[in-house]
């Protein structure tokens, strides 16, 4: 074993992601007195829901279930947030494990920042916002959106003039044109991988095109279209600005399909399309909305009555695994499908303004080159132990949500508190191992009194 | 209705510093501020009386607007708060912590639901729903005049749980808690432990027995220094609260194994009593009419025992054709499936029976390879992880897919006219993989993919009065924010007693339900809400009323007290641990003696004055 030597930081727990799961993996530990440090590789938590419209099936804002719970993660004493910080390794070290960080330039002093964004109403300087999809821009130096945590200023130096203007107008001289990488070793009881989900490419299937068309979207493009504070207040389409009269959704469009590489089924997309069909029938109320797909998976709670009312509201559902889409005059798109359920059958081409590409979900990190950690076949981290979902190869890291496969919003906060569970099940045992920490009681075993005897006397 | 009658309750502002309320008006991104006028409902808000300060904020509920009230409290001196924004279901709790953090008792906290409430109920008419956002804001100023600070009420935690239940789930969140340290007792009616799961065979998708699994599992709990495990024992009475459940359990206990009752007091309890597979109605899809049609349960036994041949042999005959039917008991349509005995249908989807069928109808391919396999579904929702191959394999294997529709069942018939041998079992269906085409198979088996039902813990449900939702399934608080929480505090919901799941989702919700018990009872104290009954000692007169009109078994009480003059008088007690703040007490009370604690009377008047407010007054305000 390589020594290590002293680690910066010591912590219980170590959570890899700041998203829904991290989040609530984080909040269960804390809640029980653990001490957590979160790593987060984006400059705010809040994960890919932060940037949801609403979400099924009860349609809340995604805003109002995601916010509360950053908030009480920021300001629970026991849980520690690393923002803008990226894993390089995960170890085993002594009972636990060190984790080494970098923390990676920001180009204002965190510290000294106080929000108050006058450095980005300065800056001149535009780029395509991530957190909008590139649908609307932001400046070089800016708080990466409304509700971020921090609200801390971040420069992206790819695009800065290095013009001065903003350390100008800094009130606390928070501009820091020459930081550094810096290099953190973190010591941890236990680590808890919840690094999330990526998409894989809108170009995925070439007979998509989705190369020719800027209205072949991602559905995360259509989920900035439809929030409620969302860039231009209403759903226009990226070509010329027409709001669409037709719009489809193209499901499977990289999942459950061998050509694009992965076999497996994305598991959301069927929701979030009819979701986003229901908002759309909201937002643009004579539009024409149509699903194409394989098999609707509505399988959660409450998640079938939803496809029914879905239906009821006009919205059609087409089955059939589209063949080809292709950009006609006019930016529109003419979708090849073969319809399967009615007599006229056979192949129909159909026009459509805006087409929703169901893309695949893969794995956002792969933590098998930073750690002794195992991936399954599917790539997402493997978890060997039939009883416990959370348990990777490694005794001490554990895994949480999408960073176990595909799997929606209720399901992973289902496997953050069970990660967790696990966690404290792990390091109460290493302590009462260990031999005293004193925290540790002696077993005790419920205390049943006899009442009265019964009747088999 | 300003004079106050002699009711004699709290004075309108106990602590004599003039009032000085912040009112905050969130946005919610465009969900309230699209239809109401939020700039204008904050001009009029702040001429209310006691407001300092009113504001707008785009998602009030976020890190940066619960700072902005944190702030305030702090810089502008408030002594008051109201958030107008969405129901307080979601965020009451949120800004009862920003408000905390600012330094102020959360209680002097006022929450107005202006989106559920205003703006998505009143979508059409953006005057009127601006107009009535004022007016519940004005309603929470006007109570929150009268408002005291309050404590939460603590008592000790019994620092131990009870597990209802011995399935995967059971056993899970024993062996959970504990391994975390807690005493746990695990109640198991049965005579073994492992629920449902004991009539499995493999299970999908690693094809590890099922034998093998529970029995790992069985392993942590068995032994466990610090589980008691019951078996055929069951929970017959439950009382109390989170902290201090008092549990009655019925059983053979003890080495006699004579019917015994103990009691035990927890501090929390997890709900793991499972489900029970969907039983079809005699002669739905003609089961009980003919014996080759069969449950997935019964044909997993009739795997179980028969020998690997060409042919899957069933009562000394060769079973040359199977067909599956998904969606048995579930995905049902009004109109179109019989209902179940209470009058609804089973609407929902149950999760399971699409891997599962394929799982059989794949092992019928690999065991009995001249055994032909059909398969009509709705949709295939091999949806988990690994489950996609069974699909893959079983189209592979030569199982035939059909599709049909929701209100247009296949229906099964028995051939009478059959010649000896051959197939006893007519089907017929339109085909919606090849254009609704009508379609006939004559088989010599039919399997029917039942669904799950809610299990039986209906005297539980009854005795703590749990919500079941309309499939039947006990009723979490919410799906995201507290997924195994239910609206009794202290009980949590562990596996398929909250709706259909498969074994790994079980394990995992088990997990869930386990760390919030942990949570619970890591702690020596509980903190209970201050909204019950409190009662004025002075006014009582001891009429007993309130404590006939209390529906909760302990909650107030006649007690005697003994005066300075020696005479002892009868007078109401409200034990605050099992007062629920109903208010049924308050509304009998002839002397308003007993009011609730945040909710009292004056309070309500101040609220109704704010409703009921002339419109000009609130109005002229702005002028």
């Amino acid at each position: 074993m390589i020594a290590l030597g002293k680690p910066d930081r010591q912590t219980d727990v170590l959570v890899v992601g700041a998203g829904i799961s991290g989040l609530q993996t984080a909040l269960d530990l804390a809640d029980q007195g653990y001490q957590v440090t979160v790593v987060e590789r984006q400059p705010s938590i809040g994960g890919r829901m932060i940037a949801l419209s609403k979400v099924f099936p009860t349609l809340d804002c995604a805003s109002c279930i995601t916010t509360p719970r950053m908030s009480a993660a920021a300001h629970h004493s026991g849980i520690d947030l690393l923002t803008y910080t990226e894993v390089d390794s995960i170890l085993p070290e002594g009972a636990g494990h060190r984790v080494l960080v970098t923390h990676k330039p920001t180009y204002v002093d965190r510290d000294k920042c106080i929000g108050c964004r006058l450095c980005e109403y300065a800056c001149d300087a535009e780029y395509p916002d991530p957190f909008e999809q590139g649908i609307a821009p932001i400046r070089a130096i800016a708080v990466p959106f409304t509700t971020a945590i921090p609200q801390k200023a971040i420069l992206n130096a790819e695009y800065c003039m290095t013009c001065g203007s903003c350390a100008r107008v800094c009130p606390t001289d928070a501009i820091d044109y020459d930081q550094q990488p810096v290099r953190e070793s973190i010591q941890a009881g236990a680590v808890v991988i919840a690094s999330g989900y990526a998409l894989n490419a809108l170009s995925s299937k070439p007979q998509y095109n989705a190369q020719r068309s800027g209205n072949i979207i991602s559905p995360l493009t259509m989920e900035r279209l439809l929030a409620p504070h969302a860039p231009h207040g209403r759903v226009l389409r990226p070509s010329d600005g027409k709001i669409p009269g037709s719009i489809a959704f193209v499901q499977c469009a990289g999942s459950r399909d061998e050509t694009v590489g992965v076999t497996y089924c994305s598991r959301v997309c069927c929701m979030y399309a009819i979701k986003q069909a229901m908002l759309l029938s909201g937002a643009l109320p004579i539009a024409d909305i149509t699903i194409y797909y394989m098999d609707i998976r509505a399988f959660g709670k409450g998640y079938e009555q939803f496809y029914q009312n879905a239906k009821a509201m006009g919205i059609n559902f087409v089955r059939g695994k589209v063949a080809r889409i292709e950009p006609v005059d006019s930016d529109d798109l003419l979708v090849h499908v073969e319809v399967t359920e009615e007599a006229a059958g056979a192949m129909q081409k159909r026009r459509h303004d805006l087409v929703v590409l169901a893309q695949g979900m893969i794995p956002q990190w792969n933590p098998s080159v930073a750690s002794p950690v195992r991936l399954g076949g599917d790539g997402f981290v493997a978890t060997p132990d039939a009883t416990s979902p959370a348990s990777t190869h490694v005794p001490g890291i554990f895994v949480a949500g999408t960073a176990a496969g595909p799997k929606d919003i209720v399901d992973s906060i289902a496997e953050a508190g069970a990660a967790a569970m696990e966690v404290s099940r792990y390091l109460y045992q290493h302590a009462a191992r260990a031999g005293g920490s004193g925290t540790v009681p002696a077993p005790r075993r419920v205390a049943l009194k006899l009442a009265a005897t019964g009747s088999g006397t | 209705m300003n004079d106050k009658t002699a009711s004699g309750s709290g004075p309108a502002n106990s602590s004599a510093e003039p009032l000085r309320i912040g009112v905050y008006i969130c946005r919610c991104g465009g969900n309230i501020s699209d239809v109401v006028d939020v700039e204008r409902v904050a001009e009029v808000c702040r001429h209310l009386p006691g407001v300092v300060t009113s504001n707008v904020h785009t998602f009030m509920c976020s890190d940066p607007g619960q700072k902005n009230i944190s702030e305030d409290i702090r810089n502008e001196k408030l002594n008051r708060v109201v958030v107008a924004s969405c129901s307080p279901f979601l965020h009451e709790l949120t800004f009862r912590g920003a408000v905390q953090r600012g330094g102020l008792n959360p209680y002097l906290y006022e929450h107005a639901n202006i989106r559920e409430q205003c703006s998505w109920s009143h979508k059409h008419d953006p005057q009127g729903a601006t107009a009535k956002a004022i007016r519940l804001i004005a309603a929470a100023v006007g109570k929150l005049r009268y408002a005291e600070p309050l404590d939460q009420i603590r008592l000790p935690n019994q620092r131990q749980a009870l597990v209802v239940g011995g399935g995967v789930a059971g056993m899970k969140a024993a062996a959970d808690l504990a391994g975390r340290g807690i005493p746990v007792l695990l109640v198991e009616q049965s005579e073994r432990l492992g629920g449902q799961v004991n009539r499995w065979n493999r299970v999908f998708p690693t094809e590890q027995p099922a034998a093998e699994l529970l029995g790992a599992l069985r392993k942590q709990v068995e032994g466990h220094p610090r589980i008691e495990i019951l078996l055929r024992s069951r929970v017959t009475k439950i009382s109390g609260f989170i902290g201090n459940f008092q549990v009655t359990v019925e059983g053979q206990i003890g080495p006699a194994g004579r019917r015994t009752e103990v009691a035990v007091t927890v501090g929390a309890l997890v709900m793991a009593t499972g489900f029970l597979p969907y039983a079809p109605r005699d002669g739905e899809y003609a089961y009980h009419q003919h014996p080759a049609v069969l449950t997935t349960p019964e044909f997993l036994e009739l795997l179980r025992h028969a020998p690997d041949a060409a042919t899957l042999q069933f009562q000394g005959r060769p079973v040359r054709s199977i067909a599956f039917i998904h969606c048995v008991g579930s995905r049902q349509v009004e109109g179109v499936q019989e209902p179940q005995a209470d009058g609804k249908i089973n609407n929902y989807c149950s999760r399971v029976c699409c891997t599962t069928v394929l799982q059989q109808a794949l092992t019928v391919r690999q065991r009995f390879p001249e055994t032909e396999v059909y398969d009509l579904h709705q949709d295939i929702r091999t949806y988990g992880r690994g489950h996609e191959d069974y699909y893959i394999q079983a189209s592979q294997a030569g199982v035939i897919f059909f599709r049909y529709h929701g209100d247009e069942i296949p229906t099964v018939a028995l051939r009478t006219d059959a010649p000896a041998g051959a197939p006893p079992l007519r089907l017929t269906f339109k085909d919606y993989l090849t254009w609704g085409e009508e379609l006939t198979l004559e088989v010599d088996m039919v399997v029917l993919a039942v669904g799950m039902t809610a299990g039986t813990c209906q005297s539980l449900v009854e005795q703590l009065k749990l919500p079941c939702g309309e499939d039947r399934f006990l009723q979490e608080i919410h799906p995201k924010l507290r997924p195994v929480e239910i609206s009794v505090n202290g009980v949590l919901l562990a596996g398929a007693v909250q709706g259909p799941m498969n074994i790994r989702e079980t394990l995992a919700a088990a997990g869930a339900a386990a760390v919030k018990a942990a949570a619970i009872l890591a702690k020596e104290q509980v903190e209970l809400n201050p909204y019950v009954a409190q009662v004025d000692a002075d006014l009582c007169e001891g009429t007993g009323q309130c404590v006939e009109q209390c529906e909760y078994d302990g909650a107030l009480r006649l007690v005697q007290v003994v005066n300075g003059d020696g005479k002892a008088r009868q007078r109401a007690e409200v034990n605050p641990g099992l007062c629920v703040g109903c208010g049924a007490c308050v509304a009998v009370c002839p002397a308003r003696a007993i009011n609730l604690n945040g909710w009292r009377l004056d309070q309500y008047e101040a609220m109704v004055d704010g409703l009921v407010a002339e419109a000009p007054a609130l109005v002229a305000a702005t002028a």
